[in-house]
């Protein structure tokens, strides 16, 4: 066989074989984990579960990159069958991914679904404080905001954007939270065993005078509004009262809108005041200038302020918005001015036991 | 004869090899590509058209990979990977033109929906001022008027919100706004008939 003849044979062979081959298809597992990765990125895969789509993105970069070097072999030398394997395993992984993701997302839409409830009876608690406190007004700027919030959160979570409805929760909370430290610290006293322990004192001293000296004595009762008057250590009637603006706080000064605590008499009657009628009491007493001094002393109040006085139970109206004053209607401060007596005894508690309005919703927190 | 023909047919082949092989990479084509991405990207797309973004995001990136691939290639042919480039281009073209629009329409729901808004809190204040702060109804008067300011401070946040152009978020505060401005005004003529007085 002479050399030319060899060379027409490889040439004829070398022909054959480039026009033989055609290019092998490619896998269409390529295809299947595009719209995958796709599928996987409208499902939230990223925010759910950021670490398992990671490795699959990794896999996914890992099997295109080894396709795209099989592709740029020689259509004689190329061959996906590796490639193939790599793309299933991916499809394997990004299926098992799609399965996981459900149950994260029924997992965190029911954290959220709890977390927005739980918030939302916060919100429900301390607007039931803020109804039941005259200082509750002071919240009710937070409380609108945080029930602003609270409906875009919800709105969100209705839409299944449970990630948006997450992300509204902090600045909920924030509003929650200053909510509560303008009610708590307030509400805190009414839940205190040291301060319940001496209004019972001197509610127990109070009637026992009632029943000692056989004289009429009033009660009343911040936590429950009322005001009791007891003769012969008896209860015989009770009213509905309002307090000042301020008035589930101790009043340490004038201007402070709160209503005074402590044993007191009625020292002046008053058969015409601008509330209809008006007893006056004795405010300050030894206990409150002690008080008062001691506060001073502290610097927890301006130098310059008073004690104020001319603390009164009167008409006009049981509207919790007095200076400090004890409001009732007129027709029940008419009765009442009959029943009493200047020297009368006033005893203004907060509350007479640890379960009353206020620490129930503390307790509750 | 039969050298000069073999010879003829080797050189051919070289010089086709040399010709494909020495394509170059089509990087003027990338560079406008990868351009009108990045220009409909920074025009907000991820935020008003995201699934489109998505798509164009994605073409980018299989046009990236068919360059790859003939990156490897003796015989470099980068006519498919141009093509997908300018389809890229077009499409990212096209999708920023029609940005403004989305946003606008965004920008006009967010400002209905802020006045909307506005007005309630405005109609709750309108009622709170003309209630009167009798006999019973005081501290009413008093915790509304507090949630009537807390609403205000909400519509300032709905404001900042369309000035950072999250018209989404905007239009959600707002809607929640009305929603409880409605409350608080039907609460203000709940406590004006607790005293007796008509809403006007």
């Amino acid at each position: 066989m002479n050399l030319s003849r060899i060379q027409n044979i490889l040439l004829a062979v070398a022909l054959l074989c480039l026009a033989g081959c055609t290019e092998p298809p490619i896998p269409p597992e390529v295809k299947q984990a595009e719209e995958q990765d796709i599928a996987l990125w409208r499902s939230e895969a990223p925010v759910y579960l950021p670490e398992e789509y990671g490795q699959y993105k990794k896999a996914l970069i890992k099997a295109k990159a080894d396709f795209i070097r099989e592709r740029s072999r020689l259509i004689l030398f190329r061959n996906y069958i590796h490639v193939q394997s790599e793309f299933r395993h991916l499809l394997q992984t990004g299926n098992s991914i799609i399965g996981q993701l459900e149950g994260k997302k029924r997992e965190f839409s029911r954290n959220i679904e709890e977390k927005l409830s739980f918030l939302g009876n916060q919100i429900e608690t301390l607007k039931g404080l803020s109804k039941t406190m005259n200082e509750g007004r002071l919240a009710r700027r937070d409380l609108i905001q945080a029930e602003v919030i609270l409906i875009e959160a919800k709105k969100r979570f209705e839409k299944g954007d449970f990630i948006g409805a997450d992300e509204k929760t902090p600045s909920l909370a924030e509003h929650i939270n200053a909510a509560e430290k303008t009610l708590y610290p307030i509400a805190t006293r009414y839940s205190d065993k040291k301060q319940i322990g001496q209004w019972q004192h001197w509610f127990d001293d109070t009637i026992a005078e009632s029943r000692t000296r056989n004289i009429p004595v009033i009660i009343i009762n911040k936590s429950e509004r009322t005001l009791t008057l007891y003769k012969r250590g008896n209860a015989v009637k009770s009213y509905k009262i309002g307090l000042g603006r301020n008035g589930s706080k101790d009043k340490l000064h004038a201007g402070d809108y709160a209503t005074p605590e402590g044993r007191y008499r009625i020292i002046k009657k008053l058969p015409r005041s601008c509330y209809h009628k008006a007893l006056l009491i004795n405010y300050p007493n030894e206990d409150d200038r002690r008080q008062f001094e001691a506060a001073k002393k502290k610097g927890l109040i301006p130098r310059t302020v008073s004690i104020g006085g001319l603390i009164e139970i009167h008409g006009g109206g049981k509207d919790s918005m007095t200076y400090g004053c004890i409001g009732m209607d007129n027709q029940n401060i008419d009765e009442l001015y009959g029943l009493t007596s200047v020297g009368t005894p006033v005893t203004i508690i907060g509350a007479v036991d640890s379960m009353n309005r206020f620490s129930s919703t503390v307790q509750g927190k | 004869m039969k050298r000069i023909t073999i010879a003829f047919l080797i050189c051919s082949v070289l010089v086709v090899l040399l010709v494909a092989g020495c394509a170059k990479q089509p990087t003027e084509d990338i560079k406008a590509a990868q351009a009108s991405v990045d220009a409909v990207v920074t025009e907000g797309a991820q935020k008003y058209a995201p699934e489109d973004a998505k798509m164009i995001t994605e073409a980018m990136n299989a046009a990236m990979e068919e360059i790859k691939v003939q990156d490897g290639k003796t015989m470099k042919d980068y006519g498919k990977a141009k093509e997908m480039l300018a389809k890229v281009k077009t499409d990212a073209e096209a999708l920023k033109s029609n940005l403004p629009m989305k946003k606008e329409q965004a920008k006009n729901t967010a400002l209905a929906a802020q006045e909307t808004a506005k007005t309630a809190v405005q109609e709750a204040k309108t009622l709170l001022s003309k209630a009167p702060k009798g006999k019973g109804s005081k501290a009413d008067i008093e915790a509304l008027k507090a949630d009537v300011k807390g609403l205000e401070d909400s519509l300032a946040e709905v404001q900042a919100a369309m000035d950072g152009e999250d018209y989404g978020a905007a239009m959600e505060k707002a809607g929640s706004i009305k929603e409880k401005a409605g409350e608080v005004a039907a609460q203000v003529t709940q406590a004006m008939e607790k005293v007796g007085a008509k809403a006007k």
